[in-house]
């Protein structure tokens, strides 16, 4: 019961921040209803996918200090795991997406013993090698289709045990489920003892293990949460795509962006993910609409794009969060 | 003070909802205008292709839409579809970063918001692949000029053409043309030995293309009988390629086989100089190999270096309406047609000559005139001998009247390096340099 109790309970956040979350989520569970373009409902979806990627990376990379810029391994695990059971097996989404998890837990297992041997930037490079490594094996793997990926094999739709419709408002919702689900779970794991101990780890590790915490341990047990986050919704992108391939969704360009959404919105926070995919996933997909094919100026929505995440990062290396809190303590909010 | 900073936070947050919630109006398709959306990788390490590819396309829609007597070609007689009462063709241009999932989100924009007739694109076949998936799911015809993944057409979809020959026609191409070499059919070579050309190597890009030539490089070799010593695959992103390369020249290879789009092209053959590897033959399946760039960057490293092609400007020689198309395309780019945008120019024209057939916008119509479509070979500038869908068998949508051409860099009378036609031997336009000189 206390479980229950502690994963709702958000007494602890100010009032002001319960009130526009309580807003944005209408404005969520609303959305569908708006009258909206396509691409809005494309970038909405990117934007759940990436707010839970980034609430992954928040535990290990937020609330850890771990630096991890090998995430993307873990998405491909979980889309590749859906995908290849359900070409040979026929097996649902429900059954697949756990599957892939699990694989991807002890994947994380395997690699996260060794790998939590090492610190700072040594420990950053070794995930982004292992990362490239598990890419290298899936692109020359002929059961997973190699280079080539795989195409999911379309069933009568709408079908929801396949998780494939044809209007994109299905894949809204039940993204907006897992965005709920992940939020209450982090709301839950920041307060529990493994968060705890965690942010003492990040605080100092020498202090954190003279506590008799076992810092190796924690890291592991954390890295393979975050595992699990990323190879769920790897999952779902391989349905919501209907076809993966490695380069796509295994690729370091993924593993950098899964970690800016934490770092831009405010690591090791609740928010922090939240407000980096709000902010840099609607960045990204309308510059790029809007002035990507826009003869001479070509390139221009990147350096854009790039700009304003490196002023965000020059005014307040603690992203958009960060400035929010400072603005806070100066009485501004 | 207070006060605004609440207010702006909640305002950047709904605000940055607000937009995405389509609060902007979309454009309502204005009369007489048939809309075609067009993805190219218009940033990213194919910039330089998108670059040409969006060339090819926009010059193909102004012989559309307006009239162009010294153009041989039937869409140069009327300003827009004549049977649409004239509509003029409008394109509208998305860049797809070389991102398959970008690629789709804008697909799905193209057709529900911007609601287009058609698609044209997307030159990655990776990104072509979840792009045709799309309209493949809400009916909506594609044509794709330049993606020659032969998967594309395997699939049995039935809103996809494509009207590029494919690698595995490519690839057969070159071993042909090994094969030729060693018995005298090449113009300007003797017979040369077949245990010159061998061993082969090859270097292909990792995506979907890479992987797909590769593996064909590997069947035909074994068809052709001819011994392969290694066949690698590369991340075109790759800051440093000395570790291939140094692999790639161990076995001494006769001959080196590419795949490769152009900046991982540029970088291989620096490091194949820096390297001093010294093949016979060195040879690169388009892409890369064929930019304006490749040519712009090596200069006189890559003369004697071969690439297949569609498009060699020397054909104008014999074929008029090639000709004329291409003092057109380089009075707007200031060069030549070149593979890209040859075959961008001819996916746009086989939309132009299939609406005229369909005479309607309706996705049915567009289908069965797509599916029944012939243009003939003479109105194409690319030498093949028209356009013509498979509707059966297994490469559904499939050009099937398409070919390659292999070409060599050489100098010119005027020291500039251009590409010289070398196969097929029929159609060559100068005497092939055997062996490769070297860097």
């Amino acid at each position: 019961m206390e479980v229950i109790r502690n994963i709702f309970d958000l007494s602890d956040i100010p009032r002001k921040d319960l009130t526009v979350f309580g807003i944005f989520s209408l404005f969520l569970l609303i959305f569908p209803l708006i009258p909206h373009s396509s691409f809005a409902m494309a970038t909405m979806i990117e934007f759940l996918m990436f707010s839970l990627y980034g609430m992954g990376w928040n535990t290990i990379g937020g609330y850890g200090g771990q630096v991890d810029l090998g995430k993307a391994q873990y998405a491909g695990i979980g889309a590749f795991t859906t995908a290849v059971m359900l070409i040979h097996w026929n097996i649902p989404f429900w059954i697949s997406a756990p599957v892939g998890m699990i694989f991807a837990i002890i994947w994380s297992f395997a690699i996260g013993y060794p790998l939590f041997r090492m610190r700072g930037h040594y420990f950053a490079i070794a995930t982004i090698a292992t990362s490239l490594v598990l890419l290298d094996v899936f692109q020359s793997w002929n059961f997973v289709g190699a280079a080539k990926g795989l195409e999911l094999p379309l069933k009568s739709m709408p079908s929801l045990l396949y998780l494939q419709f044809r209007s994109d408002t299905y894949y809204y919702y039940i993204l907006l489920f897992l965005f709920f689900f992940g939020f209450f779970y982090i709301n839950w794991f920041r307060k529990s003892r493994l968060g705890f101990q965690l942010r003492a780890i990040k605080d100092n590790e020498e202090v954190a293990r003279s506590l008799g915490i076992n810092v190796h341990w924690c890291k592991i047990k954390t890295y393979a949460i975050a595992t699990s986050f990323v190879a769920v919704v790897g999952s779902f992108h391989a349905c919501y795509n209907f076809n993966i391939d490695p380069e796509d969704i295994m690729s370091l360009d993924l593993s950098i962006l899964i970690a800016m959404m934490a770092m831009v919105g405010g690591a090791g926070s609740l928010w922090g993910p939240i407000i980096g995919a709000a902010v840099l996933i609607p960045l990204k997909s309308y510059l790029g609409s809007w002035l990507g094919g826009k003869e001479g100026l070509a390139g221009l929505d990147l350096v854009i794009y790039a700009l304003i995440i490196m002023i965000i990062a020059a005014f307040e290396p603690r992203g958009i969060w960060g400035i929010v809190e400072k603005a806070r303590k100066r009485g501004k909010i | 003070m207070k006060s605004f900073w609440k207010t702006s936070l909640i305002v950047c947050v709904i605000a940055s909802f607000a937009l995405v919630g389509g609060i902007v109006p979309t454009a309502k398709a204005a009369p007489k205008v048939i809309k075609i959306g067009v993805i190219y990788p218009l940033t990213g390490p194919a910039a330089a292709a998108g670059r040409e590819l969006r060339a090819g396309a926009e010059l193909a829609a102004k012989i559309c839409n307006n009239v162009m007597p010294g153009i041989d070609m039937p869409m140069a007689k009327n300003a827009g579809i004549k049977a649409l009462g004239g509509a003029k063709i409008k394109l509208i241009f998305k860049d797809h970063q070389g991102n398959p999932q970008l690629g789709a989100d804008l697909a799905k924009q193209l057709i529900k918001d911007d609601h287009v007739v058609g698609i044209l694109g997307c030159y990655y076949s990776s990104v072509t692949k979840t792009v045709s998936a799309v309209c493949e799911r809400y009916g909506v015809p594609m044509i794709n000029g330049s993606s020659t993944s032969p998967a594309l057409t395997k699939r049995g979809f039935k809103w996809f053409w494509r009207t590029t020959p494919h690698d595995k026609y490519f690839t057969e191409d070159l071993f042909k043309f090994l094969v030729g070499l060693t018995q005298g059919k090449v113009k300007g070579v003797k017979p040369v030995p077949k245990s010159d050309l061998e061993p082969i190597v090859s270097a292909c890009e990792n995506t979907e293309w890479g992987s797909h030539v590769s593996g064909l490089i590997k069947t035909m070799a074994k068809k052709y009988h001819f011994k392969l010593a290694k066949s690698i695959l590369y991340a075109a992103k790759a800051p440093d390629l000395s570790a291939e390369v140094q692999s790639l020249i161990e076995p001494k290879p006769g001959t080196m086989l590419f795949a490769s789009y152009i900046s991982d092209a540029i970088l291989m053959v620096k490091t194949l100089k820096s390297m001093k590897a010294h093949p016979k033959i060195i040879w690169g399946q388009d892409a890369g190999f064929e930019k304006p760039e490749f040519r712009s960057t090596l200069k006189d490293n890559i003369v004697g270096v071969l690439t297949r092609t569609v498009f060699i400007p020397s054909i104008a020689k014999v074929k008029k309406v090639a000709g004329e198309v291409n003092a057109l395309y380089k009075k707007k780019t200031g060069h030549d047609l070149g593979g890209a945008s040859a075959r961008s120019f001819t996916g746009l024209q086989a939309w132009v000559a299939i609406l005229e057939k369909a005479g309607s916008t309706n996705p049915k119509a567009i289908q069965k005139a797509a599916n029944t479509i012939m243009i003939p070979g003479e109105y194409l500038v690319v030498p093949w001998k028209g356009i013509k869908f498979s509707t059966s068998g297994d490469e559904i949508g499939q050009n099937v009247l398409g070919s390659g051409m292999i070409g060599q860099y050489q100098k010119d009378a005027s020291g500039n390096i251009v590409l010289q036609a070398v196969y097929p031997f029929e159609l060559a336009t100068a005497k092939m340099i055997y062996p490769f000189k070297g860097f």
